[in-house]
């Protein structure tokens, strides 16, 4: 009945309040602003691709007011950009699991004009680990059918109790909006604030599948950057790389996935293929040097 | 849970398809239907945009698909709300049920009933994005809602999971449904027009140009003339507008541009309340 619509709508109305209270609007880009999350008392997440300089960048904070936030480091390959401000008396919201397809959800943004704003959707798939068109890792691949206008982008995406699922981005698909799981903000956020940065493990080598004879898969390299690591320690172009320290490889992710595995700087075997023999050759991991 | 379908229905019975000019009939290419309205009382009252209203009279088709006429009875172009007048029979009016919105909040259940592309009665639903002023059109206060809106909306009703109207659909920006909010509609019913220049602005580097000139409105009568540069910010000009003063004093430029003149428009008082 229409009481019970009016019920949901006061539930949604005092969800987004709840939410809002932990949503700022981040001023680091010409013409739109974006918006960013208290993640912890006085640091602030928000979408990475929103943030054009690293200056002068200001936050309005729930209460209206504006103040200076520095940028403590971002990682292009979650989209996630960290923010520091002086002000820590902000508590952070409660985080949820990765929630099930169905699930009603909320992105909570804000704006300097008009204070807290809201859109309503649902979640319509979420799926597990998902490496994306950056490089970076999602510890879920959460799907929003929700429409993301161009200020939402950083907010929050909340369930109708509003418990934060994750922070909202549209750079990472492009036929939809996803949240970035709050358990992948955890980590991106550790390691930034320890680091200002997201270090990425690196052999400097360009990989191909390929089958060998025996039935088994392999990586054969292509490519070699002179003074890449892998290049330094013998590797030469045309070997195939079978295993990574002592993990069989068949293709790029599981290479990807083994390097994240290991600290850079930290010495590994590597197992390849040379002339039909096979060989172990130690590589030390570098960090992937950074576009820009 | 019957939900939005009932609401609709009693929304749909109080909505009105708007077209310009006197006369009817499909031949006739000024009776396309040039926006939505809102039943607002049983005597005949219907509310709808300015940017609807357009010409002195109009014909109104109900939600049943009888057709009449109807004058426009007051125009406020800076809220962008009308009002006009049809002669209402045997009280076969549905009025629409006017809500708070003062209190609404963002992630409120919205649901809009219009007319958009020609579609009669076509209903979008979504929630409550955002309340409060928008960049460029002055200080006063809308309801941005994340519903799909389409021309046709124009004028029609936004209202809540009660099924009150909260507003009245006026514009897309940026994707989302902008609303004039129904406290700012009743203000409108109960004291009138805001004062008005009558005049269409356009926001160029040196101030405000004038790019229509009512020839009835207070800009018209201090012998403003389209194609002169208002020298003022627009939020500053609709501060003025408001301040409650009978006159007002423009500078302007004019034709080659080298000399500042002066106006004083004297603005109409509110006389027309509507209801």
């Amino acid at each position: 009945m229409a009481n019970q619509l009016a019920a949901l709508s006061n539930e949604i109305a005092a969800a987004v309040a709840q939410a809002a209270r932990n949503v700022v609007a981040v001023h680091a880009r010409p013409r739109f602003s974006s918006s960013g999350v208290f993640w912890r008392p006085g640091v602030i997440v928000t979408a990475e691709h929103t943030i054009r300089r690293e200056e002068e960048i200001t936050v309005t904070l729930p209460d209206g007011t504006n103040v200076p936030a520095t940028l403590a480091g971002t990682d292009p390959g979650t989209d996630i950009a960290v923010l520091k401000i002086d002000a820590a008396n902000q508590n952070p919201g409660i985080t949820t699991a990765a929630p099930v397809p169905g699930t009603l959800a909320l992105t909570i943004g804000r704006s300097e004009d008009s204070g807290p704003n809201a859109t309503l959707g649902i979640i319509s798939a979420c799926s597990g680990e998902w490496r994306t068109w950056r490089g970076g890792r999602l510890d879920h691949y959460i799907r929003l059918d929700l429409t993301l206008y161009p200020g939402s982008d950083g907010g929050a995406v909340v369930n109708t109790a509003g418990e934060t699922i994750g922070i909202a981005t549209s750079a990472l698909s492009r036929i939809a909006g996803l949240a970035i799981p709050a358990v992948t903000v955890d980590r991106v956020v550790d390691e930034i604030l320890a680091r200002g940065h997201v270090a990425r493990g690196y052999l400097g080598v360009g990989l191909q599948p390929v089958e060998l004879p025996d039935h088994h898969k392999g990586l054969i390299v292509l490519s070699l950057e002179p003074a890449g690591p892998a290049a330094k320690s013998g590797i030469m172009i045309g070997d195939i790389v079978v295993q990574l320290g002592g993990k069989a490889v068949q293709d790029t992710d599981d290479i990807q996935r083994a390097l994240e595995g290991h600290a850079v700087g930290q010495s590994v075997p590597v197992d390849i293929l040379r002339g039909g023999e096979s060989r172990q050759i130690a590589v030390t991991i570098a960090e992937r040097p950074r576009s820009n | 849970m019957r939900g939005f379908g009932d609401i609709a229905e009693r929304l749909r019975r109080s909505t009105v398809q708007i077209f310009n000019g006197t006369t009817d009939g499909p031949t006739n290419k000024d009776a396309r239907s040039q926006g939505s309205g809102i039943v607002w009382n049983a005597g005949g009252l219907i509310l709808t945009n300015a940017h609807v209203a357009r010409t002195p009279e109009a014909q109104i088709e109900l939600w049943d698909g009888r057709r009449v006429h109807a004058r426009v009875a007051s125009r406020d172009p800076r809220r962008d709300l009308a009002t006009l007048r049809i002669v209402a029979n045997d009280g076969a009016l549905e009025p629409a049920t006017p809500g708070d919105s003062t209190s609404l909040r963002p992630g409120e259940l919205v649901i809009a009933v219009g007319n958009p592309l020609g579609f009669a009665g076509a209903l979008s639903t979504g929630v409550v994005h955002s309340i409060g002023a928008l960049p460029g059109m002055g200080g006063q206060s809308w309801i941005r809602a994340d519903v799909r809106l389409a021309p046709g909306n124009s004028g029609g009703p936004l209202a809540n999971a009660e099924g009150r109207v909260i507003g009245i659909n006026t514009a897309i920006v940026n994707g989302l449904g902008v609303a004039v909010p129904s406290h700012t509609a009743l203000d409108f019913l109960r004291r009138g027009a805001a004062p008005s220049l009558g005049v269409v602005l356009r926001p160029v580097d040196l101030g405000l140009l004038l790019v229509e000139v009512d020839q009835a409105g207070a800009a018209a009568n201090a012998s403003l003339l389209p194609g002169d540069i208002l020298l003022t910010r627009y939020d500053a000009l609709t501060t003025a507008l408001d301040s409650g003063r009978p006159t007002l004093r423009l500078h302007f430029l004019r034709g080659d541009r080298t000399r500042v003149r002066e106006a004083v428009v004297r603005l109409t008082d509110a006389v027309e309340a509507a209801a």
